[in-house]
């Protein structure tokens, strides 16, 4: 299979008081077609930065990026117009996404027109974006307001106009952390029917490692702003390699009184940079040698699907 | 007995549209010594229950009817003064974004002093030692009690709003959404604090929250709420395991869980009901797949169903077979 999108060695840095801060370092990743890839970590591990440089919406610093067999890389301007059509990002907040002003329809015309879609093909094309999301029967919906929706609704409009122009990628930044709890599995299951039917291929960034298991296949942990493990989400959950996915993993509740209360696998807390040298990780990880103190482990393979960022082989028993 | 007894409380927020019930005929009972979540969705009153207590309600709020027994004196007919000698002193206040706690232009332990020396009438000497151990309690180091709140990360500045709200030793301590902001394992250490510290000071704590699996990791009891009143409420276990309520049946198969199968997830189709103008029998009823004739003109009022435990739904002898039923993807598919 071919990727869809291939980024290699991505890295953003800003400056910051003077100082230098890599937000992203050294993050490869492919997604083809049909395929659903996470991206976990916490607030300032580099995801939402990713994310933002896989969509174009920043430049990275180095690296490139090839987006069905083209180099977008450093594109610009109207350069970008074919790509932004066919990736495309689901906002966080529905509250905020749409124009307040423009109804429905208005909303939903807007990206077409961006994307010099023939007015011929509008109704259509609105008809069956509305279907696909359910909001039904459409004429109901088109001709109202934000205002007058709830947040799921929303949100299901915010989705429709993500996949109206045919959209071969979707970048879903939380899609669900604002909406209800009751409602977040209508929206999970509108996106996971997409990428069945479309073929899509998405990427979704969260802290929420059970949403992420419920729609994506693949999974990549990110700890200050690298990459520390890769592998199929069930296989990760189930036995990390990593400890930090470890720690991860074990911090998730769940709504079932027989659960895990040991104490956490990790220690003191997140800080902007990490000790200087060697592992990011190793200040915090239980299991840390001297060879972390001075060697910063390589992203290596660990089997035909799965690598990590650890010394210890095989990942802490 | 009960530490705190809600009665038949409903509580009024004037708008342009009209009133509005945000809560509207609860009851609710908070033993002494253990943690109730107050779970549900947004815009259900749970957040608005909290601030009533706490007397921090919006300017355009008000208690409008019902009764709350608070170590035996209803703090809704006390004297201004009154309430407030009781607010902080027996009950404190955790907000969701500590931020809000927590004055940015201060030093923590200006802050700490400021309710430990005025309210609390502690010696200048009582309060650097009380601040000192309060920051000890939560986790945090006493030296950073120098700090501003912009030098702490959002967890620190959780347990920093944590240590505020013990300070004058209340007994009961409300939580709103405390852990929603923070990072999963952050939000896992905050809750092992609360935890820790319910125990360790027999305190009571109510938890507000929307995610079940908090509730699940952190309370001893569960309060489920639906659009400003409760529809089930029990120890945690009982809840989750044998659930009344359509509601909180349909809660559990609508959200992820992390150790899960492959089933798909079922949402509850609809959205709660205006509280402007609530229906007339169970506002549930549109929602609830279960729904007969008499559920939507009737309400059900809350009553004890098994030991302990309370639901308010016409259907709740039931309850066996419509677990059953909730666990079938089909019963929550719109007709």
């Amino acid at each position: 299979m071919t990727a869809l999108l291939q980024a290699d060695a991505l890295q953003k840095s800003f400056r910051s008081r003077g100082r230098v801060v890599h937000a992203v370092q050294d993050v490869s990743l492919t997604v083809s077609a049909g395929e659903a890839l996470g991206i976990v970590g916490e607030s300032g591990c580099g995801k939402t930065t990713t994310a933002r440089m896989l969509l174009r919406l920043e430049e990275p610093s180095a690296g490139s990026i090839r987006f069905d067999g083209a180099d977008i890389t450093h594109l610009h301007g109207a350069a970008l117009l074919p790509f932004r059509a066919r990736a495309q990002l689901v906002f966080q907040n529905p509250f905020d996404a749409l124009n307040p002003r423009f109804s429905i329809r208005q909303s939903l015309t807007e990206p077409l027109r961006n994307f010099r879609v023939p007015k011929s093909e509008h109704a259509d094309r609105i008809d069956s974006a509305m279907t696909r999301v359910r909001l039904l029967p459409a004429a109901a919906w088109l001709d109202r307001h934000p205002h007058e929706l709830s947040g799921g609704q929303l949100q299901r409009v915010v989705l429709a106009r993500a996949l109206i122009a045919g959209p071969k990628l979707i970048v879903a930044d939380e899609p669900v952390s604002m909406l209800d709890v009751s409602v977040r599995a209508g929206i999970l299951n509108v996106l996971r029917e997409a990428r069945d039917s479309l073929g899509l291929a998405a990427i979704y960034i969260s802290h929420d490692l059970a949403l992420i298991r419920y729609v994506c296949e693949r999974t990549m942990v990110m700890y200050l702003g690298r990459v520390v493990e890769e592998g199929p989400t069930t296989e990760l959950i189930a036995a990390p390699a990593h400890p930090y996915t470890r720690a991860l993993v074990a911090a998730v509740p769940v709504a079932r009184v027989d659960q895990n209360r040991a104490p956490l696998p990790i220690r003191g807390s997140l800080s902007e940079a990490g000790p200087p040298g060697g592992c990011a990780f190793r200040a915090r990880c239980p299991n840390a040698m001297s060879r972390c103190e001075t060697e910063a482990p390589p992203l290596r393979r660990l089997t035909a699907t799965r690598r990590v960022a650890c010394h210890l082989e095989g990942g802490p028993s | 007995m009960s530490l705190l007894s809600v009665r038949d409380l409903q509580v009024t927020y004037a708008s342009r549209a009209g009133a509005v019930r945000a809560v509207d005929g609860m009851d609710l009972d908070i033993p002494f010594g253990s943690i109730t979540g107050l779970v549900g969705e947004s815009g259900c009153g749970k957040s608005t229950l909290g601030r009533a207590l706490m007397g921090v309600l919006p300017e355009s709020g008000r208690i409008s009817r019902g009764a709350v027994l608070f170590e035996g004196l209803d703090i809704v007919r006390l004297s201004r003064a009154a309430q407030r000698e009781l607010r902080w002193r027996r009950m404190a206040f955790v907000p969701q974004t500590a931020m809000n706690a927590l004055d940015p232009v201060q030093r923590l332990r200006a802050q700490m002093f400021e309710v430990l020396q005025q309210r609390g009438g502690l010696s200048r000497a009582e309060a650097t030692a009380r601040a000192a151990e309060l920051f000890t309690m939560v986790g945090l180091d006493p030296a950073r009690l120098s700090d501003y709140p912009h030098q702490f990360s959002g967890g620190m500045r959780q347990r920093a709003s944590i240590a505020l709200a013990l300070a004058l030793s209340p007994a009961l301590v409300i939580a709103d959404e405390p852990v929603t902001a923070l990072d999963v394992i952050v939000q896992r250490q905050v809750l092992d604090v609360l935890r820790d510290l319910q125990a360790r000071l027999n305190l009571a704590m109510i938890l507000v929250t929307h995610d079940m699996a908090v509730v699940a990791y952190a309370c001893d009891r569960v309060a489920v709420m639906y659009a400003g009143r409760i529809v089930e409420s029990g120890p945690v276990a009982e809840v989750l395991e044998r659930p009344l309520h359509p509601y909180t049946m349909g809660l559990s198969h609508a959200f992820p869980d992390v150790h899960g199968g492959e089933d798909a997830l079922v949402p509850i189709e609809g959205a709660p009901p205006s509280l402007l103008h609530p229906p007339e029998g169970c506002r549930f009823a549109a929602r609830c797949p279960f729904a007969v004739a008499r559920c939507r003109i009737e309400q059900p009022l809350l009553t004890a169903r098994a030991p302990d435990h309370l639901v308010a739904c016409w259907r709740a002898e039931e309850a066996g077979e419509l677990r059953r039923l909730a666990a079938k993807p089909g019963t929550w598919s719109p007709a």
